[in-house]
């Protein structure tokens, strides 16, 4: 028979705990990056360069904010719809402000609803008509796809506001460009949510039991559509920020964000089956996979053998955790 | 023409003795009655001759030689088809794949005799086809049956098997009445026929209509077995309860008077599984659910905190009409339920304990920000009064025991005090020291004036702490005991007699 409490662990073994951590490795392994970075080709750990991989990581780790709420919400969460809606919030952006500042806050509204709009579809199709979420959002991409060509075709690509653009780029304070401050800004915002609000422990509820969190009284398929919008929300805001970025869009900006949004969720510990984990850790992931495309790009691999690594980081990552599962049990 | 011969059998999950010895004597062209109270472990005896559990100890004779059959294959070429009673049905073939599932058709090595599968199957099937129903056929996919004709499905697919030796696990719960006296038809033929057959059954009638023999377990052992003609009904209730328990009532707790309005009322309540349900439960009243397992008490409890529908009759709480949709509804009307299922209905595994305690004060005072320190003060309290032992309120729930976590379960209703306390077999698989404190907890909330409705499958847990007995049988409550009359012989008797 079992104990009745868990016995107490020497300090040692605390220590090699906070070191199993995914945070922790995630950290060691960004400073890993950039001392081999900087030994490949010097100046990659320059200050500016620094900035320039934050700023990538910022646009990455936005969208991740979203895909790390579907996740967590367990039932094989997960949006790949998220690179459609920063493609589309890109697109609309562009349009809304072209070039002027005074389009910067209607631009912000249109992205936002577009967003929840997205998501809720989403989430309504995964809830309601109990369509599997890969299926239904991979269904929501195609279908983003095809408007986004249909849009192109009608009207300019659009261009970001000046305004904008300097948010991304430009220090705006501490040296820092408002974009590092925006993700920051969100970082505290999840955290907050997560950690100190009843919907953050009803997200961690149905992540990791569903019938008894219904049981206990928890509004299962509120949620679940809940996350799904913020995650259209997040990849909105994350689309009008890489306009900013680029300056103006172009076709199918937003896809390269699908793959890593994911790898960078689980790179931060929260599993894929959901119910653990947490948005600080999927920060340090969005940044470790900056640092590994830089350093891809640094030593001469193209595009599709980025594509490569990281489908092959994704496929290890999932490996890994499916042994930790497997030895826990 | 076979005969076997159980000797001994043991078996043991870790500490929990399933089977301490079990004896069972078969003889060809005999429908042999396996009787015993949940839980005494005839499933068990069957399975080990089925060849799905290994015993520990014990010896098989078939025909008067030693054998060990060690996995179902065995068993089938040693002449032992075996009627499941969790039904083993491949859902999305077909009525015909499934009967002959065990000894498909095979032509060329190995494709399937599609000829030779519909000849077999239509001559089986066409000895129910008039009391199976609307819907059923040999090409209709299983998953779109229902539970009756699934079931026999089931006896077909063990018929099918044409083995010396039949064994059938509850083979009647689902039929009618026309389907059951079908299927004796057939079995009165297949005894003249030589074969050998037990039969576990939980209604008398059927057992004195179609028996010849019968063996009782009691607690594991087998304690008697005699032909039909020999005993009665009240003499096989008699050997389950067991002489010594049989009249003596067991320690009862004083019935406290119950005044004013009850705390629920439910008049006529219908439903999947249970119809015309009506009882009331008093202020500070435990009343106690029994009979076998899965006679209506789950459904009715679930329908009454709106996780299960109902679809006629009333439920009333404190006074007020409460029929629930959801679970949430029946909580904010004040009603609690735990069910047994802890690892389904229960506990948020890998999540700490604080927030499998916490989700009940949130929704019934519609909080939306948590403060872990004022939290974890909330939580204390009721964790403390049910002596649960954790180290760290921040430690995942499933770190702790069976008992434990139940306790974290039950803890997160006593926050804010419900006004009724539903449990569904609330001690299962849980250690008897939990046991106890449960119990003690569950009557000093009684004793505060809440009203506890509590189904257990354990006789004895329900005699010894519920103030009154309804006794459920085929989803209608058939007797209820008071005072007195709350003995083991009353509950098997009203359990067991026909409904």
């Amino acid at each position: 028979m079992s104990s009745d409490a868990l016995p107490s662990r020497p300090a040692e073994n605390a220590a090699l705990a906070f070191l199993k951590k995914p945070l922790v490795v995630a950290l060691i392994l960004i400073v890993l990056l950039l001392a081999v970075g900087e030994w490949l080709s010097p100046g990659f750990a320059s200050p500016g360069q620094i900035l320039r991989l934050l700023i990538v990581a910022a646009l990455l780790g936005i969208v991740a904010a979203g895909q790390n709420l579907v996740i967590l919400g367990g039932r094989e969460g997960i949006d790949l719809s998220v690179g459609g809606i920063v493609s589309m919030a890109a697109i609309l952006a562009g349009n809304v402000m072209n070039g002027a500042d005074g389009g910067i806050l209607p631009a912000i509204l249109v992205c936002i609803v577009v967003g929840a709009l997205f998501g809720l579809i989403n989430g309504v199709g995964v809830t309601l008509l109990r369509i599997p979420p890969l299926v239904m959002t991979l269904g929501m991409l195609g279908v983003l796809q095809g408007l986004l060509v249909v849009i192109r075709n009608g009207i300019p690509s659009g261009r970001a506001a000046p305004g904008l653009s300097d948010f991304v780029v430009k220090p705006f304070l501490l040296g820092l460009p408002g974009i590092i401050w925006l993700w920051l800004l969100i970082g505290l915002a999840m955290a907050f949510l997560l950690r100190r609000t009843v919907f953050g422990y009803r997200v961690y509820a149905i992540g990791s039991n569903e019938q008894a969190a219904f049981m206990a009284g928890v509004p299962v398929k509120t949620i679940r559509v809940s996350l799904f919008m913020l995650s259209g929300v997040f990849a909105a805001i994350a689309g009008m920020c890489l306009l900013g970025y680029s300056g103006s869009s172009f076709a199918n900006v937003g896809e390269q964000y699908m793959l890593p949004s994911i790898i960078a969720v689980v790179l931060g510990g929260t599993p894929l089956s959901g119910g653990k984990g947490g948005y600080t850790g999927t920060m340090a992931g969005a940044v470790l996979l900056v640092l590994l495309q830089s350093i891809l790009t640094t030593v001469h691999i193209d595009e599709a053998g980025r594509q490569m690594v990281f489908g092959a980081t994704l496929v290890a990552l999932m490996l890994f955790y499916g042994r930790a599962k497997a030895m826990r049990g | 023409m076979s005969e076997l011969i159980v000797r001994g059998a043991r078996k043991a999950y870790g500490a929990t003795v399933a089977l301490s010895r079990g004896d069972l004597h078969l003889k060809p062209g005999e429908v042999h009655v396996l009787i015993g109270s949940n839980g005494s472990g005839k499933s068990t005896l069957c399975k080990i001759v089925a060849g799905s559990v290994k015993p520990d100890a014990g010896e098989v004779l078939l025909d008067g030689k030693p054998v060990t059959i060690d996995g179902p294959r065995a068993a089938r070429a040693l002449g032992i088809g075996i009627f499941y009673q969790e039904l083993s049905l491949a859902a999305r073939r077909t009525v015909a794949e499934n009967i002959l599932l065990p000894a498909m058709p095979v032509k060329g090595g190995i494709f399937v005799d599609r000829t030779e599968l519909e000849e077999r199957t239509a001559r089986i099937i066409a000895e129910f086809q008039d009391v199976a129903g609307e819907g059923f056929a040999a090409d209709v996919t299983v998953d779109r049956l229902r539970a009756d004709q699934r079931q026999l499905v089931e006896i077909m697919k063990a018929l099918a098997s044409e083995a010396p030796i039949l064994i059938f696990d509850e083979p009647t719960s689902a039929l009618d009445r026309a389907q059951v006296d079908r299927f004796f038809e057939i079995l009165s033929r297949l005894k003249q026929e030589g074969r050998a057959m037990v039969f576990i059954s939980h209604r008398m009638d059927e057992i004195f209509s179609i028996g010849d023999r019968v063996t009782v377990i009691r607690d594991g052992a087998t304690v008697a077995s005699s032909t039909i003609a020999e005993t009665n009904a009240d003499e096989v209730i008699r050997q389950m309860v067991g002489e010594r328990e049989a009249l003596s009532a067991e320690s009862k707790p004083p019935v406290p008077a119950t005044a004013g309005e009850p705390k629920l009322s439910v008049t006529n309540l219908n439903g999947a599984g249970f119809r015309d349900v009506s009882f009331t439960v008093g202020k500070g009243e435990i009343l106690g659910f029994g009979g076998l397992h899965g006679q209506g008490q789950s459904s009715v409890l679930r329908a009454i905190f709106g996780a299960l529908p109902h679809n006629a009759g009333t439920i009333e709480v404190g006074g007020k009409a409460c029929a629930a949709r959801t679970p949430a509804e029946a909580i904010r009307n004040g009603i609690a339920y735990v069910s047994g299922d802890r690892g389904r209905d229960g506990t948020l595994t890998g999540r700490p304990i604080l927030e499998n305690v916490t989700p009940i004060h949130f929704l019934r005072n519609r909080l939306h920000l948590a403060r872990t320190g004022a939290l974890a003060t909330l939580a204390d309290a009721p964790l403390k009064a049910l002596k649960t032992k954790f180290q760290d309120i921040g430690q995942p729930v499933n770190s702790l025991s069976g008992g434990n976590q139940q306790k974290v379960v039950i803890a997160r209703w006593l926050i804010d005090r419900p006004a009724l306390l539903l449990l569904d077999d609330p001690t299962k698989g849980i250690d008897l020291a939990a046991k106890s404190d449960l119990f003690q907890l569950i009557r000093s909330l009684a004793a505060e004036g809440m009203g506890i409705v509590l189904y257990s499958s354990e006789d004895a847990e329900l005699l010894a702490n519920a103030d009154r007995i309804l006794v459920f049988n085929s989803g209608v409550v058939t007797r209820e005991l008071q005072g007195d009359d709350r003995t083991r012989y009353n509950l098997y008797h009203a359990a067991y007699e026909a409904a």
